[in-house]
């Protein structure tokens, strides 16, 4: 037992020794959002990477974020540019960007073309003065942009050995020059297989323009990443006026909270319907309020998030559909004051539309709101604006995206009240188009149904995953003080759910709103 | 911008301790060569010269009579020194300077060229680093 024992501590102190031993990556920045948590940390440093993709994918524009957040005086980045875009014209768009900052220039960051001696010499030429300007400036970060260039003008001059020969000997020398490197290229994928250049590589960054339909979406992938461990997969990136910005496949999946034990319960602002849930909704829950068009839940998410201002706790509302101005208005007839909250920073009205949306972008959207405003409560307004904002290409992964987005979000320890408009079948009660019932917690259904040649509405709390609720299926109008729900219907009726009830027994109280009379 | 040019040709004539002239003016365009050579290539260079020229030549006739060699630079400025007045000389200097220095201005910017300019006379007085003085 006791030897067993030595054996064990010798193997941990053996272990221990060969951890300091290791050698210690360090990981630089990329500059870019997003990006570091995908390439798990950062770049590695000395690496030899390959940024690759299609046209107009933001191949330059990265490497530029790159070397804008990388490059000092001490360690600068020396950018050579061969063919692909002349540098005074990459200077000028590239400034447009907020990244750019023109002090680097010079001191931080040298630009220094090659064009001359690729079109005019050969590749030991090509390599020398990259050597010779290394030499000089000794540099933490270099960037050949476009050495498809280099490498294009070599193959119709030189051997593949040559070409492969000289990938190697730069490799090498930059490595040893300890310089972080990114050669720029215009690749296809088919090209993977039989270019040298991927092989020898560290790294390969591979950027895509994908269109669908009328859309086009951005997507990245880390194909290679020697020593550490990247996140496998497509990621979107969008680029805007801060450059690009990345979305990690996996945003929102790490760091989730487990909801605690005992939770409290927030009152949707509608008493009633607070009774029908059992006390209210369980904080942290995901709330799905369904319906056809018309039924009260917009007002319902109002009142729920007025509820929780009034209670002082911040809120987010994501809007697909109705802008902003729209929903600040119509709670104002509910006497509900949206404009307030919004001045003073409690509540942010998200109005997310922009062409060709992806639910990571969202996302992240929603998850900096949180962030900015502690918000306690979000209502996402709608389910069915929401899927239509998405480019082609996304909606077919909705479920498992929005699967993703709710897990997230009350991960985070907001309680979510999404809602979905359904067409009112007369034969059924459907709860939703996307079958996502499963991801949420509660379910609350709103109905029409058809009573004495009047169309009235109807809710029922179908689920709630957190305790015991009403099984009630209760009349609701709304007023001017937004959806009400009345007192428990006396006159008994069956088949209340295809939403024509047949009434059982007598009528034992009038409509909530009178019929119109001659 | 071309009062921006008198001055940067004065500032390089004062380096040399040479009255301005169309030489110093040349030697401007010459000491920018090596910069923006390094920046956009020999051939980058050389196109934007010759569009500088070919503008200020627009301005000042007997600039028609230089020419943008192979290697980026101007040909043909010895004759001139004689046939041409001294002070037309150096307003023709003046102007392809301004020329060029209005091409960078318009691709890159005025911050980036100012950035440039400082690069190549880390002397040249700050306060004179305005293009609209």
């Amino acid at each position: 037992m006791k030897k067993q024992h030595v054996g064990a501590k010798r193997n941990a102190s053996r272990a221990e020794a060969s951890e300091s031993l290791k050698v210690a990556i360090r990981q630089l920045p990329t500059g870019i959002r997003g990006l570091d948590e995908i390439l798990g940390g950062g770049i590695p440093e000395f690496s030899f990477n390959i940024i690759a993709g299609t046209p107009g994918c933001g191949k330059t524009t990265l490497a530029h974020q790159i070397v804008f957040a990388n490059a000092t005086p001490g360690k600068p980045a020396l950018y050579f540019t061969v063919l692909g875009e002349p540098a005074v014209k990459m200077l000028r768009y590239q400034q447009q960007f907020s990244f750019f900052d023109e002090s680097k220039l010079g001191k931080s960051i040298r630009l220094f073309n090659l064009a001359d001696v690729v079109m005019e010499q050969d590749l030991d030429a090509v390599l020398a003065e990259i050597v010779k300007q290394v030499t000089n400036v000794s540099p933490g970060i270099v960037v050949v942009d476009s050495f498809r260039t280099v490498a294009r003008k070599a193959a119709n001059e030189a051997s593949e050995a040559d070409l492969q020969s000289f990938i190697q000997r730069l490799a090498q020398f930059l490595t040893s020059w300890e310089a972080t490197t990114f050669l720029v290229g215009e690749y296809a994928e088919s090209e993977i297989r039989n270019n040298p250049l991927f092989t020898i590589a560290d790294g390969l960054l591979w950027l895509w323009q994908v269109a669908e339909r009328n859309s086009v979406v951005r997507k990245m992938q880390i194909m290679k990443l020697r020593g550490q461990a990247s996140v496998p997969g497509l990621h979107t990136i969008r680029i805007n006026d801060d450059g690009l910005q990345a979305f990690p496949r996996t945003l929102g999946l790490t760091g989730r909270k487990p909801k605690p034990g005992r939770r409290r319960r927030l009152s949707t602002g509608i008493p009633e319907l607070d009774t029908m849930m059992g006390g209210g909704i369980l904080e942290g829950d995901s709330l799905l309020v369904a319906g056809p068009s018309g039924t009260g839940k917009s007002a319902l998410a109002t009142q729920f998030i007025a509820e929780g201002l009034r209670q002082g706790e911040s809120a987010i509302m994501a809007l697909f559909e109705e802008r902003p101005d729209g929903y600040t208005e119509r709670a104002r007839g509910f006497g509900l004051n949206l404009k307030e909250p919004q001045s003073s920073g409690k509540l942010e009205m998200l109005y997310l539309r922009p062409l060709d949306l992806s639910v990571d972008e969202t996302m992240q959207a929603i998850l900096d709101a949180i962030g900015r405003t502690r918000a306690k409560r979000l209502v996402i307004d709608s389910l069915a604006g929401f899927e239509m904002a998405l480019a082609p290409g996304f909606r077919a992964d909705f479920r498992e995206s929005l699967y993703r987005m709710i897990g997230a979000l009350t991960g985070a320890g907001v309680t979510v009240l999404s809602t979905v408009e359904i067409e009112d079948s007369f034969q059924a009660m459907p709860f939703s188009h996307y079958a996502i019932s499963f991801l949420t917690d509660d379910i609350l259904r709103m109905r029409y149904v058809e009573i004495d040649g009047q169309l009235r509405k109807v809710m029922v709390v179908v689920k709630m995953r957190g305790g015991n609720h009403s099984k009630d299926i209760r009349e609701y109008v709304i007023t001017n003080r937004g959806v009400v729900v009345i007192g428990p219907c006396q006159t008994d009726y069956t088949g209340l759910t295809t939403g024509i009830p047949t009434r059982v027994g007598k009528r034992a109280e009038s409509a909530p709103e009178p019929k119109a009379k001659i | 911008m071309r009062n921006f040019a008198a001055r940067l040709v004065a500032h390089e004539a004062a380096l040399q301790s040479v009255d301005s002239g169309v030489s110093t003016a040349f030697a401007v365009s010459a000491k920018m060569r090596a910069h923006l050579t390094t920046l956009m290539g020999n051939g980058g260079h050389r196109a934007l010269l010759m569009r500088a020229l070919a503008l200020a030549s627009a301005e000042v006739s007997w600039l028609c009579l230089i020419e943008v060699a192979i290697d980026g630079t101007l040909q043909g400025t010895a004759p001139l020194d004689e046939s041409v007045a001294p002070d037309d000389a150096l307003m023709g200097g003046v102007v392809l300077v301004a020329q060029l220095l209005g091409l960078l201005v318009a691709f890159i910017g005025e911050r980036l060229t100012l950035h440039l300019v400082r690069e190549v006379w880390p002397k040249f007085p700050a306060r004179d680093l305005n293009f609209k003085i």
